[in-house]
Parts: C-alpha cells; structure tokens; sequence
C-alpha cells in the first residue's frame, strides 16, 4: 500500500513538474469557462434578448396605423422609431443600421374600413440575421388586423340583413366595431393559457450548465491524457524498471490510477470554485450530492482511461482517439448543452456516455434543485460503468509486452 | 557455488526463438560477458533473469531463488541496468533516486545518504539538481547505472551501457563497473563491442542466433579460436588462384565474398607476405587491403562467419 502511494505521489510530482500540464489542466479549462459564460450569460443579464430597433414610418397617420403603431410598441423587446420618413428608415436597413422597417401606406385606415386589400410594408435586408424574427412579428400584426377588417365587414352586413335598411351610419359602426376589435387584440376572447412547472421564482442559472459541463470534459481530458502517460512510460522503458522493482502489479497499476482519479476530482473541485467566486453559480442544496457524483464521474473516467490504455497500445493512437470519445460524449451527454433541451434521440442516445450520468445528475442538483435522493441512480450508474471499464481494463491490460 | 546458474534456457516470442537452450553459470564476484550483435538473445537472457520474462523451458535462479517460483526474492538481490535510459526526464537526478529507492525498500534515514554516495560515485554530485532531461546522453548513462544500484544489489545486469555514450562518459562507466566488482558485485555485462568485453570481463559468452557458441576467458578465446585475419579486395579472381592462396602454408582458410578474399591465418604477418608474394606473381591487382589481429571479433567472425556489427 505503502509502494502504492510512492507512485501515486509521484505521478503528482510529474504532473507538477510538467509546465504545459499545468496550462492545459488549469488556465484553458477556466479560460474556456470564462469565454463561455461570457458567450451564454453566466454574469447575469446576459440571458436578456437584445433590443432591435424598428423605424416605423407612418404614411397614413389614420386610426388603424395609430392601433398598428400601439400593438408593435407592446412588442417586446421593440424599440419603435417614428421619427424617419420613408428613404431615410430605407438607406438606414441598406447600409446595415437597423435589421429592418415599416411603412405603414397611406390609406392603409381608410381600407382597412372599408373592406379594402391594402399592406404593411417590412423593408429587411436580405441577409439579416434578425429578418426572419421582424417578417414573424409584422405577419402577427397583420394578421390581427385582418381579423379586424373581417369582424367590422361581418358587422355591417349583420345590421344591414337584420334591419334591413340601406340607410345606416357605416363610418359610427366601422369605428365602434374597429375600437372593440382592438380590444379584443389586448385582451382577448379566447386565449393560450400557459403553464410553467416549477418554481417560478428560481432562473435558469447558465453558469450551473457551464461549468460542471466544462468541469467534465476537461477532467476526462486531464484523466485520459494521464493515462496515455503510461503508454509513454511503456515506451521509455521506466515502466519496465517498475515491473523489475520489488513493486506489485496492482501497486504499480493502483498508484497511476490514484494519481489519475485525484486530478479528475481536483480539477472538478477547482472548476466549482471558480464558477461559484467568478459567476457566482449557485450549487443546489446538496454538497453530499455533489461530492458523491463527482467522485463516481472521476472513478468512471479514471476507469475509461485504462480500458482505453489496454485497448490502444500506442501513444499516437491514443490522443486522437481520446479526443473523439471526449469530445463527442461532452456533445451528446450534455456537457454543452442541458440534456433535458435537446431531441429526445439524442438524449436516448448519449445515455451511453458517463457524461450524460454525470452531466443529469448535476443539472439535477444544480438547476433543478434536487437532492441525494435525486441523484442516487446517476451515482449509482456511474459506478457500475467504471467498475465495467476497470474490469475490462485491467483484463486486457499487458504489464509486458511479450 | 554459482550465484547465477542458467540451465537449458529456452525462451520463445511468437513463435521465434529468442534463447536456445543456453547454460552457463556466474560465480561471486565474477563479470561474465555476453557478447554477440544486436538479436543475438543478450537482452532476453536479461529479462529472464530480472524476473520481467518468464522463460519457455529451463532453469534459472539468482542467489538460490528461481526466478519463476520466488520473483519477488530474486527482485530483492538483482539490480537492472536496461539498454533504455528508463529515467523521468522531468525530474532531477535526486528526485529520481529518491523514487526508486522508495520502491526498493530502501530505509528512509538511509536514503539521502545513499543518493550522496552513488551521485559521487557516477560523477553527477554536482548536477543532481538539474532535470534529467538537460543531462548529456553520457550523463544519463552514468544516472540509469546509479538507480540500478539503489537496492545495493548482489548481482547487477548492464545492458549495454555504454550505447551513444562519448569517450569520457564510457571510461567513468568502466572504473564505476571495475570498482563496483572490487567491491565483490557480480555483475553480467551485455554488449557487442569486443573490447568493452575483452577489458571489463573475467569471462565472455559469445553469443549468436540465441545460442552461446563459445564461453571462456577473452585470453583463452583469442589463444585458441583467435586468428588473424586478412581481407584483401579483388576485382577478379579464378578458382586455381584460389586454391593456391589455400595451399599457403600460413593459411587456414579462404573464402571468397562480394570482391573480398578473407584469409584466415596461423601467423597474419608471415601470411601477408605470401599472400603478396603470390599476388605478385601472377600479376593480380588487389584493390584493399586489411590486416586483423586476433581478437574477440576475430573469434567471433571465425565462429560465425559474420561481424559482431551486422
């Protein structure tokens, strides 16, 4: 046991020693993470949907285009712009200023009144991101007032078969029929109602997805690289003078693995730290929880990496084909992005990865609030697939190569 | 009583045989070469030994212990200086001491102590802080020869050591192997430079294709397989002329390869002069012309008809 802990220690005096595992394992793993909570809002405020400005030019200035202007400007995150004529709020979506326009035509009130085809003018550029996201809301608006037009022709014609006199005041019942329809566009009739499960109050915290995400993949890359270490032991001949030392095997085997499982759970443990005083990411309620899925997640990588190790005898071999496991388990196991967000094939599918144990099990803890009891199959899954690796592993691993 | 008895070695990898049922024994004290060219079986002999290869049939035992049935008991007594530098580069001399050592057991109160002893045996006091990876290839010869020794073992293995080694550091390893066997360490030493053989052993296994075809001292080998040996370059030559370079009464053998006659001799200078004579007369050019004196190479190429570098 005592041999065990030589070569466990000495594996951490290497890694120490050793300047670009330091940038790999530290400095690009929190550099990464930094950039990502960046990108995905982790600071705070940053899940807010940016503000597009809108000019709206408004041709008629009639009652319809004053309700077109009212309904836009209850659009959220529009900012409206009635200050630019025509050629101005044009030149303005030309030279990539503004994502898009609105001419409201003249004459759209006095159609709109009687029954007429008229239309909203939207002037996008062709290739603007945001084009699509402004031709949706003026396609909701016309086709609110669409519905207008219609209610207020229905009405007319109801009064008119009803008394049927020709001798009617249209202008007082097209606006009284005009007004209660734009009510209605407020506050209508009929509505979605929509049902949020969960507590409300609690935001969906973008710094709990990234971190333990990054946290995960980066510890396989540090574990799996570690083990590709003893490849290269293996071909400088220091492994053969441990076999030929008065070392047991699984001394020998036990340290590198220690070594390589307290890297794994370092590392996690520096990522949590750096989440919670950078992004102030919130941990749950379960530091147990916590802990006890960390250490299954490091045991099963730790056991990945010598099945890999026995499986792939070569050191060139094994960087590429870690780095395809690595990153396409982060990929589907939701290392990237929350599981329970994606299709559901993939979430069948990157039940595969320890990453997608690990990564629910966190996502459990962390967004969702959960507790030990929540996580208890994800720990326990996850131990039984590095038990199944270790096993593997270590059946396959040659000590001596003849 | 031997330390090291071999008998009837066999060992096989994938079906090519690596050792061909080899014996020989090491008594204390004694440095017992193995000389022969690289896949003669040397290094496999080795592995068998420090218990890292089991063998395919025979016995071996170190100090009374088989290295099949009491690996750990032999591991205890040997010390192993493998072909590769199997050091950290990342680490200093000190450090890669103080790791082995752990491993071989050695007393902690005992241990910087030891470390001191064997940098200044192999010369590297000064340069003990340094990482390994800024040493010259002789100085990391010099630090795989010191770690082998950490256990203070009773019999060491030296697989040659002294491979890209320069000038220098090949002279300090050989005082650090002669004065390491004044001490009373017996030591098997593997290499394919006949004169590392010649100056460090008491005895030499010439070895080849996994057989040890001769085994005695270099003064006995030279003495009686030794002669001289004289390569003269033809463009041409006949069958009469080579029958009459046979009958010289100085000459042994000839053999005629790739526009070389080699001519093994009782007397190389007496030969020569017959040989030349002979060229003479028959008005047949030579091209080249080289004298070897007998030496374990000599012997060597006598027994197997190749050079110890092929």
């Amino acid at each position: 046991m005592k041999k065990l802990l030589y070569i466990a220690l000495n594996e951490l005096l290497l890694l120490r020693k050793d300047r670009m595992a330091a940038v790999w394992m530290i400095v690009l793993p929190l550099g990464m993470t930094f950039i990502g909570g960046l990108v995905f809002g982790a600071f705070g405020g940053g899940s807010e949907a940016a503000v597009i400005d809108l000019p709206v030019v408004d041709q008629d200035r009639g009652q319809m285009a004053a309700a077109v202007l009212e309904v836009l400007s209850q659009t959220e995150n529009l900012n409206l712009e009635t200050a630019y004529d025509e050629e101005t709020a044009r030149g303005l979506v030309t030279d990539g200023k503004r994502a898009g326009a609105v001419v409201i035509p003249s004459g759209f009130s006095s159609a709109m009144a009687s029954g007429q085809p008229t239309a909203l003018q939207l002037i996008v550029a062709p290739s603007g991101q945001t084009a699509p996201l402004l031709e949706g809301m003026v396609r909701g608006v016309t086709s609110a007032f669409s519905n207008v037009q219609t209610t207020v022709e229905v009405a007319i014609r109801e009064v008119q078969r009803a008394t049927g006199s020709a001798d009617l005041d249209y202008e007082g019942i097209a606006g009284r029929a005009v007004a209660t329809a734009l009510e209605r566009l407020h506050d209508p009739a009929v509505s979605a109602r929509i049902t949020t499960v969960g507590s409300e109050e609690e935001e969906f915290d973008v710094s709990a997805q990234i971190v333990p995400g990054y946290a995960v993949m980066f510890a396989m890359f540090s574990v799996l690289s570690a083990a590709g270490g003893i490849l290269e032991e293996k071909e400088r001949g220091t492994f053969k003078r441990l076999l030929i030392s008065p070392v047991r095997q699984w001394s020998l085997l036990g340290g590198k693995l220690l070594a390589q499982f307290l890297v794994g759970v370092g590392q996690i443990a520096l990522m949590f730290l750096f989440g919670a005083l950078v992004f102030g990411m919130d941990v749950g309620h379960s530091p147990l929880g916590l802990l006890l899925i960390t250490l299954a997640t490091c045991w099963a990588t730790t056991s990945l990496g010598i099945l890999l190790v026995a499986v792939i005898r070569s050191r060139k071999q094994i960087h590429p084909i870690t780095t395809l496991i690595i990153l396409g388990s982060s990929a589907l196991g939701g290392a990237w992005f929350p599981l329970f967000l994606m299709p559901r094939v993939v979430q069948q599918v990157g039940r595969v990865t320890l990453v997608a144990w690990a990564m629910e099990g966190y996502n459990r803890l962390m967004i969702l609030g959960g507790n030990l009891a929540d996580v208890w199959v994800n720990i326990g899954v996850l131990i039984l697939y590095g038990a199944i690796c270790f096993a593997v592993g270590l059946k396959l691993f040659r000590f001596k190569e003849a | 009583m031997a330390l090291v008895k071999v008998e009837n070695l066999y060992k096989t990898y994938d079906r090519v045989r690596a050792v061909d049922g080899v014996s020989f024994e090491i008594q204390p004290g004694e440095i017992l070469g193995l000389l022969g060219p690289n896949g003669a079986g040397k290094s496999t002999i080795i592995n068998v030994l420090c218990t890292y290869a089991q063998p395919t049939a025979g016995e071996v035992s170190v100090a009374g212990h088989s290295v099949t049935a009491e690996p750990d008991a032999v591991k205890r007594v040997v010390g192993v200086v493998p072909q590769d530098i199997a050091l950290y580069p990342d680490l200093n001399a000190v450090e890669n001491l103080r790791f082995f050592g752990r491993l071989y057991d050695v007393p902690k109160a005992r241990l910087e102590g030891h470390i001191g002893e064997l940098l200044a045996l192999v010369g590297l006091t000064e340069h003990a802080s340094r990482r390994v990876e800024h040493y010259s290839g002789g100085m990391k010869r010099r630090l795989n020869l010191a770690v082998g020794l950490l256990g203070e073992p009773r019999f060491l293995m030296l697989d040659e050591p002294t491979v890209g080694v320069d000038p220098q550091s090949r002279n300090a390893i050989f005082e650090n192997i002669q004065a390491l066997n004044r001490q009373g360490l017996t030591i098997l030493y593997t290499t394919h430079y006949m004169e590392e053989a010649e100056l460090l052993c008491g005895r030499v296994a010439i070895m080849d294709e996994g057989r040890i075809i001769a085994l005695d001292t270099p003064q006995h080998l030279i003495r009686t397989l030794g002669t001289g040996l004289i390569h003269v370059g033809v463009r041409d030559v006949d069958e009469e002329m080579l029958a009459r370079l046979q009958a010289l009464p100085q000459v042994k053998a000839v053999t005629h390869h790739n526009n070389t006659l080699a001519f093994e001799t009782v007397d190389a200078q007496r030969a020569l002069l017959d040989i030349v004579g002979l060229f003479n007369e028959t008005d047949t050019a030579m091209t080249s012309l080289e004298i070897l004196e007998p030496n374990l190479e000599s012997v060597f190429i006598q027994l197997t008809g190749k050079q110890l570098r092929d």
